[in-house]
């Protein structure tokens, strides 16, 4: 505030009085139950379409890369979620990092279940994408071992399947066990 | 992180009570609710005496109170902490409380009087005497706000005519107008 441009005070008290009033008022106590509630409800309403948006988003990245894989492999043959952990991948990647890995999977799985059937659907549908394209990937790596696009394409899946979970996860975090 | 480490981190430089609390509104614009209850504990009392005061009516106060934070939740992903934390809540609030205002004139047609504003406030015949605070309450509108920034809250008249959007001039002319029909009420004599 520029103090040079306030009213001077007057003769009288009463500007006095004026700049000694409270500026803080205690408001009623049950006033931030309403904020909450309302902050709670809008975020319930937007969960399901956060998550089924964050959905969509894998779905298509993974989409797109399962595409150019396709293109450039030919192969599509089904993957397995055992496929994808097979040794050769899983040797390259710290202990620590697999059981942190695991245990995020765990949560995940356990937060799935309480989604309402539809998001859960269409979760599990871009899960389902990611793995297959992980998988379609490693094959081709398989057959052309160094080849940087499809390491980096096999990257990008693994860490699509990572942000997945991570954002159900986090998503699906209940707010009031954090207070 | 709970609320008792955000009271906690609140409270991490005793005797600074105008300390910015970045740590907290950096956690409540990832969403972290508790950061958002810390950030109200600290500044509701300060939002709340000024909608009161801006709005002359407790439910009206308490309701402005409420808006001014959901606003500012829904919002603060565009503080951008080029100004205090507080002044911005502050300028939400006093935007609440106006646009409130209006909205009440729109939906009741609360019309003005022919000959404009009234020229005292209300005395309220039979009423016991007024005290200072009641006194603000029944000042028409534009003195009222005028008075509040300025008077109370410390606003220069540029500042508070900026946020009240009237010209300075008006500002400092319903301030004088304020003080006036404030000293009528409580039997001062202002100059």
């Amino acid at each position: 505030m520029n103090a040079t441009d306030r009213e001077p005070p007057g003769p009288d008290s009463l500007d006095r009085q004026l700049a000694a009033l409270p500026r803080d008022l205690e408001p009623p106590l049950l006033l931030w139950q309403g904020i909450q509630s309302n902050i709670q409800r809008a975020q319930r309403r937007s969960r399901p379409l956060g998550i089924a948006a964050a959905a969509a988003c894998v779905l298509l990245g993974s989409g797109i890369t399962w595409m150019v894989l396709r293109g450039h492999d030919g192969s599509a043959s089904a993957p397995s979620a055992v496929a994808l952990r097979t040794p050769g991948i899983n040797e390259t990647l710290s202990p620590r990092y697999i059981a942190t890995r695991a245990a995020l999977e765990s949560t995940f799985r356990e937060r799935l279940a309480l989604l309402d059937p539809d998001t859960r659907t269409q979760i599990e549908a871009s899960l389902a994408v990611i793995q297959k394209a992980h998988e379609d990937i490693r094959r081709a790596l398989a057959a052309e071992p160094g080849n940087p696009v499809l390491e980096q394409l096999f990257e990008s899946t693994w860490h699509d399947e990572i942000d997945l979970y991570d954002r159900v996860v986090r998503t699906t975090q209940p707010t009031l066990a954090r207070i | 992180m709970t609320l008792v480490q955000f009271r906690h981190l609140e409270n991490a430089a005793p005797g600074e009570a105008e300390t910015e609390p970045t740590v907290l509104v950096i956690a409540a614009t990832r969403g972290d609710l508790a950061a958002f209850e810390a950030l109200y504990r600290r500044f509701a009392p300060r939002i709340y005496a000024l909608c009161l005061r801006l709005t002359g009516q407790a439910e009206a106060a308490e309701d402005c109170t409420q808006e001014s934070f959901l606003a500012a939740w829904r919002a603060l992903s565009r503080f951008e902490h080029r100004s205090r934390f507080s002044t911005w809540l502050q300028r939400i609030a006093i935007r609440t409380a106006l646009a409130r205002r209006r909205g009440l004139r729109t939906l009741f047609e609360v019309a003005e009087p022919a000959g404009g504003l009234p020229d005292q406030a209300d005395p309220g015949s039979g009423a016991p005497p007024v005290d200072l605070e009641r006194a603000i309450a029944r000042l028409p509108d534009g003195a009222r706000h005028v008075l509040v920034l300025v008077g109370i809250y410390g606003y220069s008249h540029a500042e508070a005519a900026a946020e009240l959007k009237v010209a300075e001039g008006t500002c400092k002319a319903q301030f004088h107008r304020a003080r006036g029909l404030l000293g009528a009420a409580l039997g001062l004599e202002t100059p």
